[in-house]
């Protein structure tokens, strides 16, 4: 159906289309059934005409044939004149249409009869026959033109019909001439047939209403035809003329004949006069009715295809709508999972599986001067929704942690950004932590989130004051808690989705349920983050066997775990005299983690730029003061803490000199810093318990 | 630290060696004072032998810069190794003088 997909224009195109075939297709079969019905209706109005002109042969030829079988007894009457009435009666007796008969002499025939002399028989309507002679001074049969003509022409006659008699009965006569011995005609025997009935035997099986049937002799006269009460006279006279010709055919241009002739005297014409517009009445009426049929079939169709096309339409919206949207989740999982960390240190590892496409779940971590700053989150809800509130405190926790390294502070921060306008009343429980990875020191904060397991003999729950979760009111405090790992010490961080994993029985994997594993792991050698999180996750999902995941599982691991760690410090006075003992600590220092002799000074120039910044500016001038220079290493990386108790001061946002100036524009100062910013990986800046904590970091290799 | 400065074919030249460090720049600013009267004479720093330099050294460098600028003197560091480049480099001092 893909054409109907194309639009409305084309579904009205179409049914248009469909209209005007199925139109044509009618016209057609309504010319070709008119055709075949004018046809079937002449061949109907060819036969009744055929077989009614049989009937009126035959009704004639019998008449003939009653006057010839009845001659030898009017010849014998003739021999006595007075039984010539009762040879009349036996004439017409014989004959169920004769109404009459008589016979007439030439005059003078018989000298005592006088000079006209005719007996005559009539039957009447019930049936009995009276006689008389009808021949009188009023009725002188020797101007009758029949009897003319049949003495002129020897032959015998067929009248036109006349009426005659009280009934009105319609009348034709069959005249014979009667000759002697000489040959000499004598008399004219004439036989009255009644054809009262002709017209109408001839319209009593008409197929319509319009159509009838008529009788006319050769000069156009009516012989016989349909009955006033059936069809007007006015309507039979209006047929008849035309058919003569005497009114042009437009007078009536449905009138339509079919005409049969007899083939014996006299040669009548039985003609079948019917109505094209009668006839045809029915098939226009059908045709019609066919028409408004198809009409609104096509009507029921059109709608029909329109509302499948529009059903179609927006099925293929809902499926493209449907593709798109698990399109973008799929971005989005992409996404997400990109933001997820892919590469891990020995020393942390975790993982998340979304329950969705996407999840409301995160964890993270960053490296930065020597420490690690981990988080672990898990937004109320799952699927999009959620999800974008967890890209969204994704992206907060990098900003933020990138630059403040207080867990207490980093949740203060994203909380203030989550909580405005946040009017979904969406929220997310978050743990964040802060582990240098030299020392073991270990900050940590958590809003709301379930409490981590700090693994060192055993496991145990990490202390921590719950707070509220980030998102719920803008101004909330969150407490910072903070200890020293001893080595060795993992931290384990999981959302609830590994808590309350459920079977089908409905019970929760719980922390019960990750006491073995706990276990397992503190019990190996190798301690492997890697194999602790994964098989956790197995456990959950073994536990919960076919039930499935309803909520995002996320696990992350950080362990404290020192190893060829180098330390060293010194405390230098606040005076330049003393920068030369810098530069061998310095230069001890980064020969022992056999850094790069390049790489080396320029580490030993940004340590000492920041060192003679504390020496000047630091402390009130002429006040002594103290400045507290710690390096560690872990031979990839190497980390200098400056610590001074003077006036609180962050170098890392001291704004850097222009040094694309011409010399004569360049200011004297200011180079330190830049030195110092640029020559290290990160400048970290911290004011604790009254002191100025800056840190250096550099990665060896 | 040393420096010593000599004059030959109407050019005054500085040899440096040592570390040019916070701690030695003043010493070496003292002991550069006579570039300082260089009439129009082109100026060569020889730092071959210069293995460090911090930033109260490129401050004297600028100082002596902008003395010989208003003389009308050039001022060539000749012979810098890649340490002290990568911090020219890094303050863009690497566009204010003129190397050999």
């Amino acid at each position: 159906m893909a054409l109907l997909r194309n639009s409305r224009l084309s579904r009205i195109g179409i049914v248009v289309l469909a209209a005007v075939m199925v139109e044509v297709i009618s016209i057609v079969q309504y010319e070709h059934l008119r055709g075949i019905m004018q046809d079937e209706m002449n061949v109907r109005g060819r036969m009744m005409g055929r077989s009614m002109a049989d009937v009126l042969e035959h009704t004639l030829e019998l008449t003939e044939t009653t006057m010839l079988e009845n001659l030898w007894d009017v010849r014998r009457c003739m021999a006595h004149p007075d039984s010539l009435f009762q040879s009349m009666v036996r004439l017409i007796d014989s004959n169920p249409h004769a109404v009459g008969g008589s016979i007439a002499f030439k005059p003078y025939y018989y000298r005592s009869k006088g000079r006209l002399f005719e007996p005559y028989a009539v039957k009447h309507k019930d049936g009995s026959i009276t006689v008389s002679q009808l021949a009188g001074p009023d009725h002188d049969y020797t101007l009758n033109e029949e009897y003319q003509w049949v003495l002129d022409h020897r032959t015998t006659s067929w009248t036109d019909p006349y009426t005659f008699g009280p009934d009105s009965l319609s009348l034709s006569s069959f005249s014979y001439p009667i000759k002697d011995g000489d040959g000499e005609i004598v008399a004219i025997c004439s036989i009255d047939i009644d054809l009262t009935w002709l017209g109408d035997t001839l319209n009593a099986h008409q197929p319509l209403r319009s159509s009838f049937g008529l009788v006319v002799n050769d000069y156009g006269d009516l012989v016989a035809g349909p009955s006033p009460r059936r069809n007007s006279p006015d309507e039979v006279e209006q047929a008849l003329s035309i058919f003569e010709g005497r009114l042009p055919a437009s007078a009536n241009p449905s009138i339509s004949f079919q005409v049969s002739k007899l083939e014996k005297d006299p040669y009548w014409q039985v003609v079948q006069v019917y109505s094209i517009d009668e006839t045809f009445a029915g098939l226009r009426k059908h045709g019609l009715q066919n028409l408004l049929l198809v009409l609104l079939g096509l009507a029921v169709l059109a709608f029909m295809i329109n509302l499948y096309a529009r059903n179609e339409n927006k099925l293929r919206l809902a499926s493209e709508e449907q593709a798109r949207i698990s399109g973008e989740l799929e971005v989005a999982r992409g996404i997400q999972q990109e933001m997820l960390p892919k590469s891990f240190p020995p020393f942390v590892y975790g993982s998340l599986e979304p329950a969705r496409e996407v999840g409301g779940d995160l964890y993270d971590f960053m490296l930065r001067d020597g420490k690690i700053f981990f988080c672990i989150g898990d937004v109320s809800g799952k699927g999009v929704p959620s999800s974008m509130l967890m890209s969204v405190a994704h992206s907060i926790f990098r900003l933020i942690a990138s630059k403040e390294e207080r867990p207490a502070q980093i949740l203060s921060a994203m909380n203030a950004q989550i909580a405005r306008g946040n009017d979904s009343n969406m929220f997310m429980t978050f743990f964040v932590g802060c582990l240098d990875l030299y020392s073991g020191e270990f900050h940590y904060a958590s809003a709301g989130h379930d409490k981590p397991f700090i693994l060192t003999s055993d496991a145990q729950l990490l202390q921590a004051a719950s707070n509220l979760p980030l998102g719920v009111f803008p101004d909330t405090r969150f407490e910072e808690h903070s200890c020293t790992l001893a080595p060795g010490t993992t931290l384990l961080l999981y959302t609830d989705g590994l808590t309350e994993a459920k079977n089908k029985a409905r019970k929760a994997f719980g922390r019960d349920g990750m006491a073995p594993v706990l276990d397992a792991y503190l019990s190996s050698p190798e301690k492997s983050l890697k194999s602790l999180v994964t098989s956790l996750s197995e456990a959950a999902h073994r536990f919960a066997g076919e039930a499935p995941q309803s909520d995002d599982l996320t696990l992350l691991a950080v362990r404290f775990a020192p190893e060829d760690l180098l330390h060293e410090e010194i405390t230098l006075r606040n005076t330049e005299a003393d920068i030369p003992l810098l530069g061998t600590f310095m230069k001890d220092f980064l020969a022992k983690v056999e850094a790069d002799n390049r790489v080396a000074a320029g580490i030993r120039l940004a340590v000492e730029e920041a060192v003679v910044n504390v020496m000047n500016y630091a402390y009130p001038a002429g006040e002594e003061g103290s400045v507290l220079i710690k390096a560690d290493s872990n031979r990839r990386e190497v980390r200098f803490t400056i610590v001074d108790s003077g006036f609180p001061f962050d170098p890392t946002t001291v704004l850097e000199p222009d040094t694309t100036l011409s010399a004569q524009d360049r200011p004297i100062g200011g180079l330190g810093v830049l030195l110092s910013r640029r020559l290290m990986d990160s400048m970290a800046y911290s004011r604790r318990d009254g002191k100025n904590v800056l840190s250096l970091t550099k990665f060896l290799r | 630290m040393t420096t010593t400065i000599q004059e030959t074919e109407g050019k005054i030249i500085a040899v440096l060696s040592g570390e040019l460090d916070t701690a030695a720049a003043q010493e070496t600013e003292k002991a550069l004072q006579p570039l300082l009267k260089s009439e129009g004479k082109d100026i060569i720093i020889d730092c071959k032998e210069l293995e460090y330099i911090s930033s109260s050294g490129l401050r004297v460098l600028l100082g002596i810069l902008k003395q010989a600028k208003a003389v009308g003197s050039r001022v060539i560091l000749k012979s810098v190794n890649d340490v002290i480049r990568d911090v020219l480099d890094l303050t863009g001092f690497i566009h204010l003088f003129e190397f050999e």
